[in-house]
């Protein structure tokens, strides 16, 4: 009896043991920390989700050598401290060449169902990392003409040939261009901001939102001031897209920045979706960023041409930019390619500082601080 | 290497036959049809009012001069079009499309690269031409994959438009002192997403049609002082066009290609382009 006991017992232990090690996590499965209810990133089949990809995207993303004079690598105009920006109007590439557009923060780049400011083709961050890397248009990390010492990185340093071994372990040739943009693409895939005052707001916790920011709240959720038109949904853009997405959604809008000579037109070189398609309708249509962590982000717009956040609320109160003089003079809130949504609104002082209270909640201070997403190099 | 191999054939009889029915098969084959694998060789040549053109440091300087060209057909005597199959060589060409570089990326070719290459080769079905077809863009299908993963010379990155999804068919450009231009030329206005373009509003393949050529006797010049003629290269700014569907510094440049811009695409010309042109 008591034997029979003991075996059944036995036998029961190694169902479990054999379950447990049937469907543990395996030690290179990645795991994301979204809380519950948040929805998992869209990931390419052909790039999946792992700890060892990742772990090799955060050294490449960190490394000076991937720019053509090894002055900078992709954190130099993506930093940690500014939510992946750089602070600038708009960024300089590793040989001096002034970029026309301002970075963009890569904070929840996993959500974007379209990457850039205004780019209709781009939808995968493989396919994006390409461009400053190589890219002539202009330079940026000055790699264009020597991509394959990307690969050769990979192979001759021995950190590389490691991660990178681990990374792709079923490739017979690891050490490819192709395969370091799948890594960055993962890192970045990875940055995910979930853990905001606002998080917790909506979490439950009612004290992690001050009154004057659920008053602000209440005014950017508003009709008046229609901001959740553009910047709706739980990563404020309405170009976003999760792994339970059922519809694409990809939006660009006119915000009444600029109206030269009364035309409507965007400074030449800038005119956003109209670049790429030629459309008359498309002029200065930009893609609506996500504005968390949107304090941090300064400054603001696709050329930087607004320096605080305050400003940009007085831009939209008033329904579109004035510019007096100069090369750019013309009345935005006139143009005829603008937005619908962007009428103006009165807003008092005090509203102000109620919207700009509620935009602050919008930062996550682990997204600023996470060793996830530092820099390697510095450890 | 060469021994070895000689004696490993030779002492094996049943290579020597199949050796000696291949060579029998070849006789027949090359006595029956001499004409229908004729090799073809296509020179190219850069030029700027009618003289030779490269990266150089004095007067017009070269800055850029690459191109693919695909689709690529000669015409026998009696006006019969041949296509020339393109030899795959690991580098310059693959089956349906070759690479054309006449920059070696000194001087001012800052954006260039060490190697050239002037010369297309195929296979045709005639020896006897009177004239050659070819486009001067990279295929539909091939224009739109991953070029990450694209066999050469479509590997060759510095030839890709990443933001645009697709190759630049073209790179050209000139300086002089303290003025110039350079034109980037591929599709654009593309519709989808990169790996999955379904259509682009301007395709801007450029067609040539060159009549009275012959391979054996002529190349073919790229004059560029013909693509920029009606450029200002004297106005002190250096602009450029990059193929943007309303970039208006493109008109010149696709003129002379014979790329004709409507309000929604972009349509080919052969008979107006005046880039290309038979070199004797």
């Amino acid at each position: 009896m008591a034997v029979k006991r003991a075996l059944i017992i036995a036998a029961v232990l190694a169902g479990l043991a054999l379950a447990y090690t049937l469907y543990r996590p395996g030690p290179d499965e990645y795991v994301w920390h979204l809380p519950e209810g948040y929805p998992r990133p869209v990931v390419p089949a052909d790039n999946p989700m792992y700890a060892s990809r990742v772990a090799l995207g955060r050294w490449l993303f960190y490394d000076r050598r991937l720019s053509g004079n090894g002055t900078m690598s992709c954190s130099t105009c993506h930093l940690q401290s500014l939510a992946f920006t750089d602070g600038r109007p708009t960024s300089i590439g590793s040989t001096g060449a002034v970029h026309p557009r301002n970075s963009m923060s890569l904070v929840n780049a996993a959500y974007a169902s379209r990457l850039t400011w205004a780019n209709p083709l781009l939808a995968r961050l493989e396919d994006q990392a390409l461009t400053p890397l190589l890219g002539d248009q202009p330079v940026e990390m000055g790699m264009g003409g020597r991509e394959v010492e990307i690969g050769a990185l990979l192979a001759s340093d021995e950190n590389y040939r490691m991660l990178t071994k681990a990374a792709f372990p079923d490739d017979e040739n690891p050490y490819s261009l192709l395969n370091a943009l799948r890594a960055i693409a993962a890192f970045v895939r990875s940055i995910v901001s979930y853990d905001s005052p606002y998080d917790h707001y909506l979490a439950g916790d009612a004290n992690a939102l001050s009154p004057s920011a659920e008053k602000g709240m209440e005014l950017f959720f508003s009709e008046r001031l229609e901001c959740f038109h553009c910047h709706g949904g739980f990563n404020f853009t309405d170009s976003t897209s999760h792994a339970n997405s059922t519809v694409e959604q990809v939006g660009f809008h006119n915000n009444g920045l600029y109206n030269l000579a009364a035309s409507g037109a965007y400074p030449a070189g800038n005119t956003g979706l109209f670049d790429m398609t030629g459309v008359a309708r498309d002029m200065g249509r930009f893609r609506a960023p996500s504005l968390r962590n949107v304090s941090l982000t300064a400054p603001y717009m696709h050329d930087g041409s607004i320096a605080t956040l305050d400003e940009v609320l007085l831009h939209y109160a008033r329904g579109g930019r004035l510019i007096a003089e100069g090369p750019h003079a013309g009345d935005g809130r006139l143009s005829p390619f603008k937005s619908e949504f962007v009428t103006g609104f009165e807003l008092s002082d005090e509203e102000r500082s109620n919207l700009m209270d509620f935009l602050a909640a919008l930062t996550d201070e682990s997204v600023l601080t996470n060793e996830r997403w530092a820099d390697p190099f510095a450890q | 290497m060469r021994k070895t191999t000689t004696s490993s054939i030779v002492g094996s009889g049943r290579w020597a036959k199949r050796q000696a029915s291949c060579f029998l098969v070849f006789t027949l084959c090359f006595a029956a049809c001499s004409s229908r694998h004729v090799p073809v060789n296509l020179e190219f040549v850069a030029t700027w009012d009618g003289q030779p053109l490269q990266c150089s440091e004095s007067g017009v300087r070269l800055t850029d001069l690459r191109f693919f060209i695909s689709s690529v057909t000669l015409l026998d005597s009696d006006g019969n079009e041949r296509a020339l199959e393109l030899l795959a060589d690991g580098r310059w060409q693959q089956a349906g499309v070759a690479l054309v570089d006449l920059e070696n990326g000194a001087a001012d070719c800052v954006n260039g690269s060490l190697a050239m290459n002037s010369r297309v080769s195929g296979i045709t079905g005639t020896d006897e031409f009177s004239g050659l077809r070819f486009v001067v863009g990279v295929p539909f299908d091939l224009n739109h994959a991953n070029p990450l993963t694209a066999l050469p010379p479509l590997d060759d990155a510095a030839m890709h438009w990443h933001w645009r999804s697709g190759y630049k068919f073209l790179r050209a450009g000139v300086a002089t002192d303290g003025d110039g231009f350079w034109l980037h030329l591929g599709s654009t206005g593309c519709a989808g997403t990169v790996q999955n373009i379904s259509g682009c509003s301007r395709p801007n393949r450029v067609l040539v049609e060159l009549a009275d050529f012959s391979p054996t006797t002529d190349q073919i010049e790229v004059d560029l002082s013909a693509l920029f003629r009606d450029v200002d290269l004297d106005d002190g700014v250096r602009s450029d066009c990059s193929s943007g569907p309303a970039e208006v510094s493109c008109a010149e440049p696709f003129s002379a290609l014979g790329l004709e811009f409507d309000e929604k695409t972009t349509v080919a010309r052969p008979p107006s382009q005046s880039v290309f042109r038979v070199w004797r």
